[in-house]
């Protein structure tokens, strides 16, 4: 029903796209990867119309185009469904689905006809097996149910073809289970997919062929058994896998982050304890929603605790404020990069001082000699790439504004870190970097908690993993017992028969 | 920030040249010292405004702190008989107090700054007619305070006191903004309060500071206008003041949302102002225009700078190309 | 919207208040135009008269701002708080007829410094302010004999009294050598009212006279060319007793004020409103003008008037 044949888009100075075959049959799941910056993102920007190719022809439902336009393309049936949703918090379920479309009556006063919007969204919500009602309230939905009400929008629109761009990248493991199934119930109905990952056992498991991107070109198409990891890995970057572990240097020292007792908000009958020695990377597994955020911004001091104890080093620490964990050296590298990790506006160096820039000031004044020559080495230590310190940090890719991050708490004396989803949405070549640098600090003597929705990423990375199910701790699993099936089931709040062990030496 | 300023400045020349070519007076050294007194007056509040423009707040009641303070800060002196001196303590105090009072609300209380201010606007104007039963503060007949007018009111060959004293505030201002740690956090609040929080600001001190500063700094304001005007009827001086102060800081660069902003942006904001309204008596334009007037050239002005920027921005895009796919990904 | 805001905010105090007060008195109202010292002098010709009107509640309101609409809100909320007469200084009479003939088809209307005769107001007690320029014109010409020109100041140039005083005082100088070149509006801003006098001696220093139209338009212009060494070369004629002004006629920098007598106004308007309400209604001439002369205060006069204006207020 797609046919795009050799299409190319240029910008001066730089390819985008070069002569790149693609297609989606009804009912197929067509998988799209590749590094970021390969082209993915202005492919599907061509499909929806919104950037014309340079050269190429595309042949939707049989017509043939030049370039489409944004009429052609939901003309078509092609509906988006993006990472970022594009949704109205302050509408009920309904009102989302059916935006701009609303069933009227009352003739030129053009009231909505609510019984006819609730009747028109209830069998989309039901054959996408939603768990909420067409009148919920969307503020009061999580992100995977928004993510249906997405999906719902595009068959509402009659869509033909649903391009899925990283919808997996914010869902919790089960949720992941269940959009899977919702793809597979559309496939069944007819619809084309392309479903665009970074998560590569996803689109393993989904996808009936794989288009690979590499700058720009398609380097590989997969087709059923030869859809696996390494393979996708190896034409994405072009070379092979390596093991995303790197074992520790020594084994872990002394217990340094000790987390006593500590209730959130989110759940204030509930306590969490769990310990870091220095030198461990401790992957902290569940659901989104199981408290790891909240406990993660309560230990930092951005939220109030409602009862427990830390101490660092052995010694009690009261910490009231962000700004008393920093004073510290407990540090934390927040989930939302764009909101709480950097200042997007502001210079490289700009926000790697500012949590010590007591340290680049005499008399209240900023050196900024001093300030720069500081970000420089930063710069160069963690392998930032931008032009110099004062570019603004808006300008680098996610994974260099991540190395930002990294670098503000490297420039002081860390002692232990939280790294909450460290690398969500960042290439994989950028990913491997974030890797190496947090089992650096974890050699150099620092105790870390990985919080991790990347199922891959806690397997691969730590050393321990802690599951959270419901703001407590489920169980704790030793590298040995390290399978997808053990996080999973200790995720949902079961028990498994190898975790007594594992609980029993972190005890 | 610097080319931004630069735009500004070649806006003032050239309306100063229009004028001066029209009416040659405009540039007589009477003409000069009167309108460098009034960006003075002006300028310091405006300063003030600037501090919570870029925290990401805004202060609306600043005309009525004016009205208030000044009619406290005379009746202190020519009724209460107050040495001028400790009036002068008093009311900074009470606009440093006003400022904690209003920063408190916004950051322990989590009000709207719009709305903490419009509440001073009304409750200080209130409060100053209240005072003096609607009448006006003024001084008698040949009453007199020679230190205290040579201070405020005075001029050194020929340059005004007030102008003198904004420049001295000024270049304070302009290292605390641009220099000093604080400024710097100021920046990161007003951008960013949730990254300036986990970069261990603590954001709810820079916020309450900002509004001080500009309570204080309008306190200050205050007693120069009241000593200015000598006579203060409490339900008109300082109306719409504030919003004077915004169009300086806007004009400037100041952005409403936060975390923009310079000292000399908001000194060229405040000339170019007082040279519209000296020029729209040297032209003899209608008084009754002189609203429109400003509200155009601040319109032109804002428009051409947004354009310019945003032309920048399309001359630059060649060069932003080679990474497409990072625009959203 | 700010306006809105405040006068939104003023009407639901005004309503409260009404609400609050019992209606056992019979109450009047005298509604002035905006805050200003001028109407203290009002105020103590009503406390007189209050004196002489123990079965009524007399009161001076001020609205929030000098604007029509806001003071026909307060005229609206004092009448559905049960007032049983009102005087006004209309902020804006000509445009208001309507809404003002809306207060007089409720309750008895009149007016007062300002008059709207096209309205069904019932009388206009005050001044004329043609005939208080014409005053002013007179002094001018007096103070420059050999012919001259001359320069307003006013808060509102639109507003009636304004422009009646203005045309009042063209009509004085027609004919003469005298010129009145240009008029300066302040919108009651008291740094713009300053700022106007500054630029107009920029602009020419050869002006020979200035004239203060409001009241606080007079110490301005006094103010500026005392600090510029130009008071007596220049000559200052007023409108008003502002106690600069007083000061400097006395001094004779300042060559005269022509004064209204309000205290007249709110002691004859309350004692008419009175009146009326008991059935007499003798008071009201048919022409409806009831004109309570100004005066002219130069140097020789103006002792023995601040002397009477301080035990008027004094008095009570």
């Amino acid at each position: 029903m797609l046919d795009l044949v050799g299409i190319s888009k240029t910008y001066p100075g730089v390819v985008a796209l070069d002569r790149v075959d693609f297609s989606v049959a009804p009912g197929e799941v067509v998988g799209l990867i590749g590094e970021n910056g390969a082209g993915k993102s202005t492919l599907m920007k061509i499909l929806g119309g919104v950037v014309a190719p340079t050269s190429g022809a595309i042949q939707l439902d049989g017509r043939g185009y030049q370039a489409l336009t944004v009429g052609d393309a939901i003309a078509g049936g092609i509906a988006f469904v993006h990472q970022e949703l594009n949704l109205f918090e302050n509408l009920d379920v309904a009102g989302n689905v059916l935006i701009g479309r609303e069933p009227l009556w009352g003739g030129p006063l053009r009231l909505m006809d609510r019984a006819a919007m609730i009747a028109q969204v209830q069998p989309i919500l039901a054959r996408l097996g939603a768990d909420f009602a067409p009148d919920a309230p969307l503020a009061e939905l999580s992100l995977a149910q928004m993510q249906l009400v997405e999906i719902a929008k595009a068959l509402a629109l009659d869509a033909r073809l649903v391009i899925l761009d990283e919808p997996t990248s914010s869902l919790t493991l089960s949720e992941t289970e269940r959009l899977l199934r919702v793809i597979a119930e559309l496939k069944a109905g007819g619809v084309g997919i392309v479903f665009i990952s970074h998560r590569l056992h996803e689109v393993e498991r989904c996808c009936d062929r794989v288009v690979v991107l590499r700058d720009g070109r398609v380097v590989g198409t997969l087709v059923g058994a030869r859809i696996q990891h390494e393979e996708m890995i190896r034409l994405m970057i072009g070379r092979d896998l390596r093991s995303l572990y790197i074992p520790p240097q020594s084994p872990p020292g002394s217990v340094m982050l000790e987390i006593d007792g500590v209730r959130t908000a989110a759940f204030p009958e509930r306590s969490v304890s769990l310990t870091v020695r220095r030198g461990e990377i401790v992957g902290l597994a569940g659901l989104v929603g199981a408290g790891r955020t909240e406990l993660a911004r309560a230990v930092f001091g951005i939220d109030k605790m409602l009862a427990g104890k830390l101490r660092l080093d052995g010694g009690d620490v009261a910490i009231n404020s962000a700004r008393d964990a920093i004073d510290q050296g407990l540090y934390l590298v927040p989930e939302d990069r764009k909101r709480s990790g950097v200042l997007i506006d502001m210079s490289i160096a700009s926000n790697i001082s500012l949590p010590d820039l007591a340290a680049d000031a005499r008399a209240f004044l900023i050196d900024t000699a001093a300030e720069a020559d500081r970000a420089e080495s930063q710069k160069r230590s963690l392998g930032i790439r931008a032009p110099g310190v004062a570019t603004p940090v808006k300008s680098l890719s996610g994974g260099n504004q991540q190395k930002v991050v990294l670098a503000k708490w490297l420039a002081m004396r860390p002692r232990a870190l939280i790294f909450d989803e460290p690398t969500r949405g960042i290439d994989v070549g950028a990913k491997g970097e974030i890797y190496a640098l947090m089992r650096q600090l974890a050699d150099g003597g620092v105790a870390i908690i990985m919080i991790s929705s990347d199922m891959e990423e806690v397997i691969g990375v730590s050393d321990r993993i802690v599951v959270m199910h419901e703001g407590a701790v489920s169980g704790h699993l030793a590298r040995a017992d390290f399978s997808e099936q053990n996080v999973l089931l200790l995720a949902v709040g079961k028990t498994i028969a190898a975790e007594r062990a594992a609980a029993g030496s972190a005890a | 920030m610097l080319k931004k300023d630069l735009g500004l400045l070649l806006l003032i020349l050239i309306v100063g040249t229009i004028v001066a070519t029209i009416n040659p007076r405009f540039l007589s050294p009477i003409n000069l010292s009167n309108t460098a007194n009034l960006i003075g007056l002006f300028g310091l509040f405006s300063l003030a405004q600037a501090f919570v423009i870029i925290s990401g707040g805004i202060e609306l009641s600043v005309g009525s702190i004016i009205a208030l303070l000044g009619v406290v800060f005379i009746d202190l002196i020519a009724n209460v008989g107050l040495h001028w001196g400790v009036a002068v303590i008093v009311v900074i105090a009470i606009g440093i107090l006003m400022g904690m009072v209003h920063g408190l609300l916004v950051t322990k209380l989590g009000m709207q700054p719009f709305v903490v201010t419009l509440c001073g606007l009304l409750i200080y104007r209130g409060i100053a007619r209240f005072y003096t039963q609607d009448a006006t503060a003024g001084f008698a007949f040949g009453q007199s305070f020679p230190t205290l007018e040579w201070l405020t009111a005075g001029r050194s060959f020929g340059v005004p006191h007030s102008t003198i004293a904004f420049a001295i505030v000024a270049l304070i201002l302009a290292v605390v903004l641009h220099r000093s740690v604080y400024g710097r956090y100021l920046f990161a609040v007003g951008k960013n309060e949730e990254a300036a929080r986990y970069s261990g600001i603590r954001t709810d001190r820079i916020t309450i500071a900002a509004y001080v500063i500009c309570c204080g700094l309008t306190a200050f304001a205050s007693i120069f206008i009241a000593m200015y005007t000598r006579s203060i009827s409490p339900a008109s001086h300082g109306n719409f003041y504030e919003l004077y102060a915004i169009a300086a800081a806007v004009l400037g660069g100041c952005s409403l949302r936060g975390g923009e902003g310079s000292i000399l942006g908001v000194v060229l904001g405040t000339i170019l102002l007082q040279v519209l309204q000296n020029l729209v008596n040297l032209l003899g334009i209608p008084s009754s225009l002189n609203f429109a007037v400003m509200g155009g050239v601040i319109l032109i002005g804002v428009l051409a700078d947004q354009q310019l920027v945003a032309y920048r921005q399309r001359g630059g895009a060649p060069r932003a190309a080679p990474a497409p796919a990072a625009l959203q990904s | 919207m700010k306006r809105l805001l405040i006068s939104s905010l003023a009407v639901a105090a005004a309503l409260s208040v009404g609400a609050a007060n019992a209606q056992e008195k019979k109450s009047l109202a005298f509604v002035v135009n905006g805050a200003s010292d001028f109407w203290k002098i009002a105020e103590a010709g009503v406390k007189k008269a209050q004196s002489e009107l123990p079965k009524y509640e007399l009161s001076l309101k001020y609205p929030e701002q000098s604007a029509a609409a806001i003071q026909q809100r307060l005229m609206d909320d004092l009448v559905a708080a049960g007032t049983d007469a009102i005087m006004v200084s209309a902020v804006d009479p000509k445009t208001s007829t309507e809404a003002l003939d809306r207060i007089a088809k409720q309750v008895p209307l009149f007016t007062t410094d300002s008059d709207a005769p096209n309205s069904k107001r019932l009388a206009y007690i005050g001044s004329s302010n043609v005939e208080l320029g014409k005053d002013a014109g007179g002094l001018i010409k007096k103070a420059l004999p050999n012919g001259g020109k001359c320069v307003g100041f006013v808060g509102l140039p639109g507003a009636d009294n304004a422009r009646e005083r203005i045309e009042g005082i063209k009509a004085a100088l027609a004919g003469s050598k005298v010129e009145l070149v240009d008029v300066r509006g302040d919108d009651i801003d008291q740094t713009r009212a300053k700022r106007n006098v500054e630029d107009t001696l920029a602009k020419s220093p050869n002006i020979d006279c200035m004239v203060g139209i409001y009241s606080y338009n007079t110490p301005r212009i006094y103010e500026v060319l005392k600090e510029a060494g130009q008071l007596g070369k220049i000559k200052i004629i007023g409108f008003d007793e502002d106690p600069i002004t007083l000061g400097g006629v006395k001094e004779g920098t300042i060559s005269g004020t022509v004064v209204q007598n309000p205290y007249e106004w709110g002691y004859k308007g309350m004692k008419l409103m009175a009146a009326y309400l008991e059935g007499d209604k003798s008071g009201i001439p048919a022409n409806g003008l009831i004109i309570v002369p100004g005066q002219v205060i130069e140097k020789s006069n103006v002792d023995k008037f601040e002397s009477e204006l301080k035990s008027r207020i004094a008095g009570k």
